[in-house]
């Protein structure tokens, strides 16, 4: 994985509806995600892995993730795992709630305040988790609320996930996962956009796309193409 | 083997990136919790994402109700994938364009407007999920 200028965490929850603890999942992920380490995280909608597309199935790829279950079945982290890659951390809410003495989690729709309790505690680790797949030692100064979520531009239809842009390749619509992103560093790097410049940039490309070697020269043109598009544009 | 009223299966989607998701878990609460809790059972998504056995076999008998919030049909499509048989596919963003007042803000905490959308949602299910209950059938599976 290259050394991307904006590293961010990955943060998936398993949101089961038919538990309490489910809901303690999702409530915590989106603290995190809109509160306590907004800018740094991201996330995507579990189902995303099979309903979406190879951007969706890249996630964890790019992003280290951290997953958080409401019960033992762990379902986001067996299914980050199975169709994404392996979760740099993983939390259980029924594991984590022992620990912390909570007990009596209730209320899938309106959390009670044992489930409550259980939302900020979960928050908490998971806002450590973040920091510390970040590799950050000091967590970062406390954000204002704000109930907007940032959202990435480009990507899955719910509004997260990898970045995509799309790209004909032979004239085949292709989805140049990441693509966006690798671009920025690019001409941040001020590199130029020539031979040399274009091989190391389809190197890094191949790492979240799959290149077929009779595709190596359209997609060269393809980038060409875009880095071309940008340097009209001017910076975004 | 029992004959008697069926348990309609909601499956809402799992959307975490827009109010629309949470409208469909919204939804999906008030017709099991509030407006038909002895005939409708939800099954979450996240289980049939794993493949877990029990709720594939769940939604593999019993009529389905999905819940969707954006156009990727996530809760549509791995409901068929699981083998279940879906009898009313329902999308947030259709029943929103029939209600543009009650726009939805809000993913943890829905908006007064969001809840309202939902349970309108969930009202205009009733009469499909009565007529799948008031049809006899192999009973439910709770």
């Amino acid at each position: 994985m290259p050394d991307l200028p904006e590293k961010k965490a990955g943060i998936i929850s398993c949101s089961g509806e038919e538990l309490a603890e489910g809901t303690v999942t999702r409530l915590a992920a989106l603290k995190v995600l809109h509160q306590t380490r907004r800018g740094d995280t991201v996330t995507l909608c579990l189902p995303l892995f099979l309903a979406g597309g190879e951007g969706e199935r890249t996630f964890a790829k790019f992003y280290p993730t951290i997953t958080v279950d409401g019960c033992q079945l762990r379902c986001a982290a067996r299914a980050t795992e199975r169709y994404s890659a392996k979760p740099a951390a993983s939390l259980v809410i029924t594991d984590l709630a022992a620990e912390r003495g909570i007990s009596g989690i209730a209320g899938c729709r309106r959390l009670n305040d044992a489930g409550q309790q259980a939302v900020e505690a979960t928050a908490e680790v998971l806002a450590g988790l973040v920091d510390q797949v970040l590799g950050r030692t000091v967590p970062p100064p406390k954000v204002m609320e704000d109930p907007v979520a940032r959202r990435p531009v480009g990507t899955c239809q719910c509004g997260s996930g990898v970045p995509v842009t799309m790209l004909t390749i032979n004239g085949r619509a292709v989805e140049a996962v990441a693509l966006p992103i690798l671009l920025d560093r690019f001409v941040g790097a001020g590199r130029t956009v020539d031979a040399a410049g274009l091989n190391d940039l389809l190197v890094q490309v191949r790492i979240y796309n799959e290149v077929l070697p009779e595709d190596e020269a359209a997609w060269v043109d393809a980038l060409r193409l875009e880095l071309e598009s940008r340097s009209r544009e001017g910076p975004p | 083997m029992m004959v008697g009223k069926r348990r309609v299966v909601i499956v809402p989607c799992s959307g975490i990136g827009k109010p629309f998701g949470t409208v469909a878990r919204e939804a999906a609460y008030d017709l099991v919790e509030d407006l038909r809790p002895d005939t409708t059972r939800i099954v979450a998504l996240s289980k049939l994402v794993l493949g877990d056995q029990e709720s594939r076999a769940i939604v593999a008998a019993d009529p389905v109700v999905t819940i969707d919030g954006c156009k990727l049909n996530c809760a549509a499509k791995m409901v068929k994938e699981s083998g279940g048989t879906i009898a009313v596919e329902v999308a947030v963003l259709e029943v929103f364009r029939r209600h543009k007042d009650l726009k939805p803000e809000g993913i943890a905490q829905l908006n007064s407007e969001g809840v309202r959308l939902a349970l309108v949602l969930a009202q205009e299910l009733l009469p499909e999920i009565d007529a799948l209950t008031t049809a006899t059938g192999e009973v439910d599976h709770a």
